[in-house]
């Protein structure tokens, strides 16, 4: 669906992509994953055809580059910050977008009403949006970027700042739209949500992609073994293993276990693993 | 073209929600219209007449025709009074002087030691104006005299008058006396015998010290029919400059609040959405010019001269502030700079083109400049269309300049638009 070959984006002397290629398949949650500033959303910027890079190129499948702007009629976009009209309504808001987006009278009306419900909004579709609360609002987000439906959707960290309460509501609408057969690339720093959501992920760091594969693959690769850690009065131990019930046993049998669990490998300690540092560094 | 209406509409909304910017675009601009032309409400007829006070001592018939024929001057403004209460209000710059007609005027011998007699007193501050209103004195006493030798019946009654003093002149001789005398009777003989002068309301040629030949100018400007004709199109363009500022913010602050990113996300170019705000803008100042004629209209009775000219007028206007909305869009960064620099320029533009003070009272060189302000040329072409009386082909320069400013500034914008992203 979307293939991006050897992009390179500078400003200044930070080069905020470098180098990057990868292909994301029609149908998919793709997450990039990465700390702040290690050039997600500069990549999103470039795949949407808001930013032009240095070097390399982005290809939609079958229509080709963003940079044309009837290609950008099959993309939506939820930028990082809220890209919202306050003074509006929410029905005006979504109307608005998926007007300008090409989307014919009758189409945009029963597009609005559906999008509305699709993010629990309906409701309260007449009221201006300066009224809502932060996950309302980022929900709306979601909807101004989905409202022309589109195959392919950009969800640029679509849950900086919400309650838990809303960041498991967005959670369902992303798993629905993969439901629907959309196309969806997930930008987070969150691991959980990487985990949680995506089918495959590709790790960046410094603008270079570090590793890209399942989330299962991933864990496999760098996630290193799962660990045991049991309590005894002699103090704590840890040990690796790829058979954590047979070393709970040898340790049950040479003394008595006051408590034990097993740490198992996330994506956290992948990203660990390849850079040395911790994501929320 | 969807797009560009879909932007625009969304922008008359923005603006129509923010009830603030509401006022100044739409209702500070009739009120100030209103304001001033109320304030200078029937000013138009008498702004070029001197005041004066006029105290009548004399209390005769002559006295209170010489009044009449005072207040009928086109020169004067004349306002009855106490000596007193005239003294008092030029001494308190209330008008330009006061004519006194003092007691014995009826009898003033215009041959003689005694002739009929005003008091001036005059505003120390008007000094310039004294000359002039002692030549219009001096013009209507001498109408007086011409009255009183063009009419048989008050002509002989004077000469009658006269001759009886003559004849008691005790510094003159017997024989002067009567040689004086006898020229008097005469003189009356021969004006008894003439004809009463047809009343044509012109002096009667026979007696005229001097002749003044007159020639028509054909008049071109007859002025404006009440203070609200001009008024009403400086509340224009004041509403017109805050539709420029107050638009010209917008494109920054859809850059700070995030969704000008969203737009050039959208499958838009960039033409596309400085259109639509450009539509926005010109949409706001039409509506808002014509809603403020159709008031004028309505309540005041200021009739444009020509429907046609005024609406070439204030397409011309509104494309010109549309060019100027767009490059005040691209110069500030933040909205607190962009509204600076927008008011900032407004206000220059205003002060310079006669928006604020009337042209005729800034200096030479100011006045020069004020063909630098596309408010001059925008006040220009609307009073041409209201009411002085233009022509299409002198309708062709404001709006032709106008015209030209507003692209320029739009190309200018939309290039340094560019630049920006």
């Amino acid at each position: 669906m979307l293939r991006i070959s050897n992009l390179h984006k500078s400003f200044g002397d930070i080069r905020a992509v470098d180098g990057l290629s990868l292909e994301i398949n029609r149908g998919e949650v793709f997450g990039l994953l990465g700390p702040n500033g290690a050039g997600k959303t500069t990549t999103v910027n470039i795949a949407v055809g808001l930013l032009t890079p240095d070097s390399g190129n982005v290809e939609i499948a079958g229509y080709g580059s963003p940079a044309d702007r009837s290609v950008r009629r099959i993309i939506g976009v939820a930028p990082q910050a809220l890209s919202l009209y306050d003074e509006l309504t929410a029905e005006e808001n979504v109307a608005f977008f998926g007007r300008i987006a090409g989307m014919p009278g009758v189409r945009l009306r029963e597009q609005v009403k559906s999008t509305l419900e699709f993010v629990d909004l309906y409701d309260r579709r007449k009221e201006a949006v300066s009224t809502y609360s932060g996950g309302m609002k980022r929900r709306l987000n979601l909807a101004v970027a989905m409202v022309h439906d589109p195959e392919l959707l950009f969800l640029d960290e679509p849950t900086v700042g919400v309650d838990p309460q809303s960041r498991n509501a967005i959670f369902e609408k992303v798993l629905a739209l993969r439901e629907r057969g959309r196309t969806i690339v997930y930008t987070t720093h969150y691991m959980e949500e990487a985990q949680r959501l995506c089918d495959r992920v590709g790790i960046i760091d410094h603008g270079r992609l570090l590793a890209l594969d399942t989330v299962e693959g991933l864990l496999k690769t760098y996630g290193g073994q799962r660990v045991l850690v049991a309590e005894r009065l002699q103090g704590e131990v840890r040990v690796p293993t790829d058979d954590p019930l047979r070393e709970l046993n040898r340790l049950q049998a040479e003394s008595q276990l006051l408590s034990f669990r097993l740490e198992t490998p996330d994506l956290e300690s992948v990203f660990l693993k390849l850079t040395g540092r911790l994501l929320r560094d | 073209m969807r797009e560009v209406i879909a932007i625009a509409v969304k922008d008359l909304r923005l603006m129509l929600r923010d009830k603030a910017g509401f006022f100044f675009i739409f209702f500070f601009p009739l009120l100030i219209a209103i304001f001033f032309g109320t304030l200078f409400v029937n000013e138009g007829s008498t702004a070029n007449r001197l005041k004066v006070f006029v105290i009548d001592e004399d209390q005769t018939s002559a006295s209170q025709a010489f009044v009449d024929r005072l207040k009928a001057a086109p020169e004067l403004e004349v306002h009855p009074a106490s000596r007193q209460e005239a003294v008092d209000r030029v001494r308190r710059g209330g008008g330009t002087a006061y004519i006194a007609v003092l007691a014995g005027f009826a009898e003033g011998n215009i041959f003689g030691d005694n002739p009929p007699a005003v008091e001036l007193g005059v505003d120390p501050t008007r000094r310039a104006e004294e000359g002039l209103l002692e030549g219009v004195l001096m013009k209507y006493a001498s109408e007086r005299l011409s009255e009183l030798f063009t009419d048989p019946a008050k002509a002989t009654a004077s000469l009658e008058q006269w001759r009886q003093e003559v004849l008691k002149q005790p510094e003159l001789s017997a024989a002067e006396r009567q040689k004086v005398a006898g020229f008097l009777e005469d003189l009356s003989n021969v004006i008894s015998r003439m004809p009463p002068a047809e009343d044509d309301g012109q002096p009667q040629g026979r007696f005229e010290p001097l002749r003044i030949e007159k020639a028509d100018v054909q008049v071109h400007w007859e002025g404006p029919p009440s203070s609200y004709a001009v008024t009403f199109p400086q509340g224009v363009m004041w509403g017109i400059l805050g539709c420029a500022a107050a638009f010209g913010i917008s494109l920054v602050i859809e850059r700070t609040r995030g969704t000008l990113v969203r737009l050039r996300m959208a499958p838009l170019g960039r033409g596309h959405i400085l259109a639509g705000k450009a539509l926005a803008c010109f949409i706001t100042m039409v509506t808002l010019s014509v809603t403020l004629l159709v008031f004028a209209r309505l309540v005041f009775g200021v009739r444009p001269g020509s429907l046609s000219k005024l609406a070439f007028a204030l397409g011309a206007v509104a494309v010109c502030f549309v060019g100027i909305m767009m490059l005040l869009s691209v110069l500030g960064r933040t909205e607190q700079a962009a509204g600076g620099i927008g008011w900032a320029v407004v206000v220059v533009m205003a002060m310079l083109g006669g928006g604020m003070l009337p042209l005729f009272f800034m200096p030479k060189w100011l006045q020069a400049i004020s063909h630098f302000s596309p408010v001059k040329w925008g006040i220009l072409a609307m009073e041409g269309a209201m009411w002085r009386g233009f022509s299409y082909t002198e309708m062709l320069l404001p709006c032709a300049i106008l015209l030209a400013i507003g692209t320029v500034c739009f190309a200018v914008g939309e290039r340094a638009f560019k630049w920006l992203e």
